[in-house]
C-alpha cells in the first residue's frame, strides 16, 4: 500500500495533536487539579432555609485568606444577588436551589454549575483581579428566567 | 395514491400484461373515503408520514420565526414571556419528535421495500397503526394550545420545574402523554423496518450489497428499539409523579431530579444519531448517482454507521457536565464523545473520495443539498468536538453557542439531507420532477439564511447570551448580532415557502419523470414512477452492489433480467396461486429464497386501535378514569385485528416452504410448512 507523502504528514500531525490533547487533559485534571463542581451532600429542599449554612446566605471569612460564600438559587433570583469578595483569596461557593433547577454561571470564570434541589454543590475559585462578574442562570426555570441575574464584585 | 393502470415499463409481453393486471388488482388500494382509513400499503403510509411530518415542520418553523422576531431587539414585546416559553418548548419538541424522526421513518417505509425489491413491508397493518398514532399524538400536542397553554418547560422538561407544584396546568400533561404515545409509533415503525430489511430482500441482495440508506435505516431502527423505551419509561414516571403523587423526581420525597436527566439523555443523545444516520444514508445514495460512481469505501462506511450507533449510547452525560459528577466518569464520556468523530470523519472522506474519483456531469438541487450538507456538517462537527471537551463545555453550557452548534448538526446535518431526499425521490413518489430552477433559488436562500442566522449565534454564545431567555437587556454586546440573526431566519422562512410552492406546483403539473430520472444505481429506480401497486412485476435478482449499473450506468439489464440465467423456480415462488398479497421471504445474511408469506390487505382495525389508545392516553390528561375505557376499546379493536380472515384460512397455511430453492433446480411442489 502506497501512502502519499502529504497524507503521511497529515496522519502524523493528526496523531501528534491527539497525543497533545490527551496529555493536556490529564495535566489539567491531575497536574493542575482542576475540579468540576462537586456534589457536596444532600439536603431536603423544603427545609433549606432551616438548614445551616443555608439559613444565612452570604459571604463569611472562615479563616484568614479563605472565604465561604453561601448562595441560594430560587425563582427568580440569587440570594445574595450581590457577592463582594476580595481578590486573591480562596473562595468556596456552597450552593443549592430551593425550588426548581437553576444555573449558576459566573461570567469570565470557569465556575458553572447546575443548582439542583436536594443537592449541595461546592466550587472553589480564586479571583486574581478586582472587577465585576455577571452571574447568569442558564437553566430554564420558568417565566422570570431571563431576569435571574446576580453579580460578583471582586475588590 | 398510485396510478393503478400505469403501463408496464419493462417486458411488455402478453404474459407480463396479464400478470400486471392480476397483480394490480390484488394490490389495488381500497377505494373511497373509507378506503383512506383502511389503506395499509407501505407507499401510502410512507407518503402520509412524510406529508404530515412536513406540515409539523412548517408549524415548528413558524414558531422559530416568532422566537427570532422576539429576540431581534432587547426588551421587545412581540411575544409574551409565556408565549415565548411555549414557543421554544414546542419548537424543539415538534422538530425532534414530530418532524425529523417521523419524516425519515416515512422515507424508509416508502423506500426500503423498493430498494430491497419487496412488494410490501413485513407488517402492513402495524405500519398503518403507527401512522394513526403519530397523527393523533402530533395533533394533540397542538391541541394543548387551546386547552390552557402548551407545554412551556423546554423540550427536555427537567423536573422539578415540570412537577405538579410548579406547573399545575395541563401543558406538561399533554407533553408527557403525547410523547409516550408517539414513541409507540416510532417503535412499531422500527420493528417493521428491521424485520423487512432482514427477511424480505430480493434474492441475491446479500447484506454486503445492501444500499447504504437501507443499512443506515437498519442501524437507526435498532437504535430506536433501544433508546425510545428509556423515554417512554421516564415520561411515564413523570406522569405518575404528576397524577398520582409518586416521588420519582421529587427530592423532598426522597426522589432525585437527576434521574430524569440520566434517563432523558440516555434517550436524547442516541436520538441525535437516530436523526443523523438516515441523513448519512440519504447522502450516500445521492452522491453516487450524480458523480456516476459507486460509493468509495462501502464497507468502511457501513462499519462506521454501526460504530456510531453503538458509541451514541455512551455519550449522554455530555449534556450534564455542570451537574456535579465524578471526573473519571466525565472523562469517559468526553472521550466517547470525541471518538464518535472518527467514524463520522470516515464517512466524510468516503463522500469526498467518491466525488473526487467521479465525474460530475451536472449539479442538480439534490446534489447541491448533499454538498451543502458535507460543508455544514463538518462545521457542526467541529464545534461538537469543542464542546465535547469538558472545560470548554463548561464555559458555553446553555449559551447560544450550543444553539448554534446543534442547529449546524440538525439543520446542516439532517434538514439539508431531508431536503435533498425530497428533491431526489419526489420523482419516484409522484412521477413528476421538482422544478430545478426554483430548487436552486431555494437552496441558496436556505444556505445564506441559515448561516446568517446561526453562524452569528456562535458569537453571541461566546459573549455569554444564555439560551431560552425571553428577552435581554441592552448594552450586553448582543444587540447587533441578534438583529442580523433575525434577518437570516426570515430568509430561511422565505426559502421554505419556495420549497412548499415548488412541491405543490410540481405535484400538480411538474415535468414527467420517467422511471429513473437520475440514472441512479439502486432498485427503486427499476420500477415505474410512481411505482405500480405491486412495486415490481418480476422479483428482481441482485448480482451486485449497484444493480442498475451492472451492465453500465443507466442500464436496467442487470437487475431485472429475464434471460436464461433467471432460475425458473423463482417465478413460481413469486407467482401467487390465489389472489392474495404475498412477499418473498429470504434468508437474513445471504438473501437466499426461503418461501413466501401472505400479507394482510386493507383493514379498518389499525385506525380503530389507534383511536382507542388515543382515548386512553389523551384521557389521562384530564382523568385517569378514561384510561381503562380506552384500554377496553383497544381490546375490542385487537379482537377484530386478530379475527381470522373471512375465507376461513389462516394466512400461514399459504406459506410455501421451498427449502431447496437456492439450488438451481425447480422445487417439486409447494410443501406446506404446517401450522406454526
Amino acid at each position: 500500500m502506497t501512502v502519499e507523502r502529504i497524507e503521511k504528514v497529515f496522519l502524523i500531525l493528526a496523531g501528534a495533536m491527539l497525543v497533545v490533547f490527551l496529555l493536556a487533559l490529564f495535566y489539567s485534571a491531575f497536574g493542575m487539579g482542576m475540579h468540576l463542581p462537586d456534589r457536596e451532600g444532600e439536603i431536603v429542599p423544603t427545609e433549606v432555609r432551616n438548614t445551616p449554612p443555608f439559613d444565612n446566605p452570604g459571604v463569611r471569612e472562615v479563616e484568614p485568606g479563605r472565604y465561604e460564600v453561601v448562595v441560594l438559587g430560587r425563582a427568580w433570583a440569587f440570594e445574595p444577588d450581590e457577592i463582594r469578595v476580595p481578590a486573591g483569596a480562596e473562595i468556596d461557593f456552597i450552593s443549592t436551589a430551593t425550588d426548581v433547577i437553576h444555573g449558576f454561571h459566573v461570567e469570565g470564570t470557569r465556575m458553572n454549575a447546575m443548582l439542583i434541589p436536594g443537592q449541595i454543590t461546592r466550587m472553589t475559585y480564586v479571583f486574581d483581579e478586582p472587577g465585576e462578574h455577571l452571574i447568569i442562570c442558564h437553566e430554564f426555570c420558568g417565566l422570570g428566567h431571563h431576569l435571574m441575574y446576580g453579580r460578583v464584585i471582586v475588590e | 395514491m398510485t396510478a393503478s393502470g400505469a403501463p408496464v415499463s419493462f417486458g411488455g409481453t402478453d404474459r407480463d400484461q396479464a400478470r400486471h393486471e392480476r397483480l394490480s388488482r390484488i394490490w389495488a388500494p381500497p377505494p373511497g373515503v373509507l378506503g383512506f382509513f383502511t389503506a395499509v400499503n407501505h407507499r401510502a403510509v410512507g407518503l402520509r408520514f412524510m406529508v404530515t411530518a412536513f406540515v409539523f415542520f412548517l408549524l415548528a418553523g413558524a414558531l422559530a420565526v416568532a422566537m427570532r422576531l422576539q429576540l431581534t431587539l432587547p426588551l421587545l414585546e412581540v411575544l409574551s414571556a409565556e408565549a415565548y416559553n411555549q414557543a421554544f418548548t414546542m419548537h424543539g419538541s415538534v422538530m425532534m419528535f414530530l418532524f425529523v424522526v417521523p419524516f425519515v421513518e416515512g422515507l424508509a417505509i416508502y423506500l426500503v421495500p423498493l430498494m430491497i425489491g419487496a412488494r410490501e413491508m413485513a407488517f402492513p397493518r402495524l405500519n398503518a397503526f403507527g401512522y394513526w398514532v403519530f397523527l393523533v399524538a402530533g395533533i394533540s400536542l397542538f391541541v394543548a394550545y387551546l386547552s390552557g397553554g402548551a407545554p412551556d418547560s423546554g423540550w427536555y422538561n427537567y423536573p422539578p420545574l415540570t412537577s405538579r407544584a410548579f406547573r399545575p396546568g395541563t401543558g406538561i400533561d399533554f407533553w408527557v402523554t403525547m410523547i409516550t404515545f408517539l414513541e409507540v409509533s416510532a417503535l412499531v415503525a422500527a420493528v417493521e423496518i428491521v424485520v423487512t430489511i432482514l427477511k424480505h430482500r430480493a434474492p441475491g441482495l446479500t447484506l454486503s450489497r445492501l444500499p447504504i440508506f437501507v443499512w443506515a435505516m437498519l442501524a437507526t431502527a435498532l437504535m430506536i428499539i433501544f433508546a425510545m423505551p428509556a423515554l417512554v419509561l421516564t415520561s411515564l414516571m413523570l406522569g405518575l409523579d404528576r397524577w398520582t403523587g409518586t416521588h420519582f423526581f421529587n427530592a423532598a420525597g426522597g426522589g432525585d431530579p437527576f434521574l430524569w436527566q440520566h434517563l432523558f439523555w440516555f434517550f436524547g443523545h442516541p436520538d441525535v444519531y437516530i436523526m443523523l444516520l438516515p441523513a448519512i444514508g440519504v447522502v450516500s445514495m445521492i452522491i453516487p448517482a450524480f458523480v456516476r460512481r459507486a460509493l468509495a469505501g462501502y464497507t468502511l462506511v457501513v462499519v462506521s454507521i454501526v460504530i456510531i450507533a453503538l458509541l451514541s449510547f455512551g455519550v449522554w452525560v455530555h449534556h450534564m457536565y455542570t451537574v456535579g459528577l465524578a471526573m473519571v466518569g466525565l472523562n469517559f464520556f468526553a472521550a466517547a464523545s470525541m471518538m464518535i468523530t472518527i467514524p463520522s470523519a470516515i464517512q466524510i472522506f468516503a463522500w469526498i473520495t467518491t466525488i473526487w474519483n467521479g465525474r460530475m456531469e451536472r449539479i442538480s438541487t439534490p446534489m447541491l443539498y448533499a454538498l451543502g450538507f458535507i460543508v455544514l456538517f463538518i462545521m457542526g462537527g467541529i464545534t461538537g468536538i469543542m464542546i465535547a471537551a469538558v472545560p470548554f463545555n463548561w464555559q458555553v453550557h446553555d449559551t447560544h453557542f450550543i444553539v448554534a452548534h446543534f442547529h449546524y448538526t440538525l439543520i446542516g446535518g439532517v434538514v439539508f439531507p431531508i431536503f435533498a431526499a425530497i428533491y431526489f425521490w419526489f420523482p419516484k413518489f409522484t412521477g413528476r420532477m421538482l422544478d430545478d430552477r426554483l430548487g436552486r433559488w431555494q437552496f441558496w436562500l436556505f444556505v445564506i439564511g441559515f448561516n446568517v442566522t446561526f453562524l452569528l449565534m456562535h458569537v453571541t454564545g461566546l459573549e455569554g447570551m444564555p439560551r431560552r431567555v425571553y428577552t435581554y437587556f441592552p448594552g450586553l454586546g448582543w444587540d447587533v448580532w441578534n438583529v442580523i440573526s433575525t434577518v437570516g431566519a426570515l430568509v430561511m422562512g422565505l426559502s421554505v415557502l419556495i420549497l412548499l410552492w415548488n412541491v405543490v406546483q410540481s405535484w400538480r403539473s411538474g415535468a414527467a419523470a420517467g422511471p429513473d430520472p437520475w440514472g441512479a444505481e439502486s432498485l427503486e429506480w427499476a420500477t415505474t414512477s410512481p411505482p405500480a401497486n405491486y412495486n415490481f412485476l418480476d422479483v428482481p435478482i441482485v448480482r451486485s452492489r449497484s444493480p442498475l449499473w451492472s451492465v453500465g450506468p443507466g442500464s436496467k439489464q442487470g437487475a431485472l433480467d429475464d434471460s436464461e440465467a433467471r432460475p425458473p423456480w423463482l417465478d413460481e415462488l413469486a407467482e401467487t396461486p390465489e389472489p392474495l398479497r404475498e412477499n418473498i421471504v429470504t434468508s437474513v445474511l445471504t438473501a437466499e429464497p426461503e418461501g413466501r408469506v401472505v400479507l394482510p390487505g386493507p383493514s379498518p382495525w389499525p385506525f380503530w386501535l389507534a383511536m382507542a389508545l388515543s382515548v386512553a392516553f389523551l384521557g389521562a390528561v384530564w382523568t385517569l378514569l378514561l384510561v381503562p375505557v380506552g384500554l377496553a376499546l383497544a381490546f375490542v379493536a385487537l379482537v377484530g385485528w386478530h379475527w381470522p380472515a373471512r375465507s376461513g384460512r389462516r394466512p400461514e397455511e399459504h406459506e410455501a416452504a421451498t427449502e431447496e430453492a437456492p439450488t438451481d433446480s425447480a422445487p417439486d411442489a409447494t410443501e406446506d410448512e404446517g401450522e406454526r
